[in-house]
């Protein structure tokens, strides 16, 4: 693959990517650092690639997103914590208190139920694909998005 | 269920703006370029001089042989086999195969050192 077509591919997709790896890690900075390492992983290997662009690509800032996760082991949220606690009331519930809401909910699940949730309801990627991303079977996505949803709904009040 | 799946596709978050992103890419991937084509000639180089060692270490072994077969010990001749016959020449010019082993060695040490500066 030739550099004008490897950025070609990236522009079409970079928002997404960017937008799965912030919530993921909810941090736009680190998620665009981990996004920068995973371009870079790809670009090195991208003669090797045969298939979905963007499924590889994603594939590849999940890895990517899985060695920071080991490098820097971040504290589990506190579930005591005032934010940890605030849920949605009738008149704050406007866009941006949702978004962080919902920002604060997902990092409070487990991060392979998170990774299954933001890449089917964010991304809209399919069950298939999304078991290609994460290297597992299809039944343990769907397993994954089940709980997740679950988990979410004891954080969120809709 | 309906309501938490409803819930998260509204409030999907926007995707960030392209902005510095696709710049800051470009010039990584500039600099990976410039590593990727000094590792290339690295082994480019290291492949070379494999390649001349072992060519070195041919043309002697063969000149050599070629000097034993053709100027062979007169005195021993009749009375020992082509194996002892082989080996009573080796000893015959023993300093003179010292200079394809000290070939070997020095484009073997060069190899290495080549192959050191590569990893580094």
């Amino acid at each position: 693959m030739t550099r004008e077509r490897f950025i070609s591919e990236v522009r079409a997709c970079q928002g997404q990517l960017r937008r799965f790896l912030a919530s993921l890690c909810g941090d736009t900075a680190l998620a665009d650092d981990i996004a920068q390492e995973a371009l870079v992983r790809a670009y090195v290997a991208s003669g090797r690639f045969i298939g979905n662009f963007k499924a590889w690509l994603f594939r590849i800032a999940y890895n990517c997103f899985i060695d920071n996760l080991r490098r820097v082991r971040q504290p589990a949220a506190d579930l005591d914590a005032p934010e940890a606690l605030h849920v949605a009331g009738g008149e704050e519930s406007d866009a941006s208190f949702k978004h962080e809401e919902l920002q604060r909910a997902l990092a409070r699940i487990p991060e392979k139920e998170r990774t299954a949730i933001v890449l089917h309801y964010f991304e809209d990627l399919p069950v298939k694909e999304i078991a290609t991303v994460m290297d597992i079977p299809s039944g343990t996505v769907k397993y994954y998005l089940s709980v997740g949803r679950d988990h979410l709904k004891q954080y969120i009040r809709l | 269920m309906k309501d938490i799946e409803q819930y998260l596709r509204q409030n999907k978050p926007e995707t960030p703006d392209e902005g510095q992103f696709i710049i800051e890419t470009n010039a990584r991937l500039s600099n990976v370029e410039g590593i990727k084509g000094t590792v290339d000639a690295e082994r480019h180089r290291g492949r070379l001089m494999l390649v001349i060692a072992l060519v070195a270490g041919l043309v002697i072994g063969c000149l050599f042989t070629l000097f034993v077969v053709f100027f062979p010990v007169p005195s021993i001749e009749t009375e020992l086999s082509a194996f002892s016959k082989a080996i009573v020449s080796l000893k015959e010019w023993e300093a003179l195969l010292l200079v394809p082993v000290a070939a070997c060695a020095i484009a073997l040490g060069v190899f290495l050192m080549n192959r050191k500066k590569e990893v580094l």
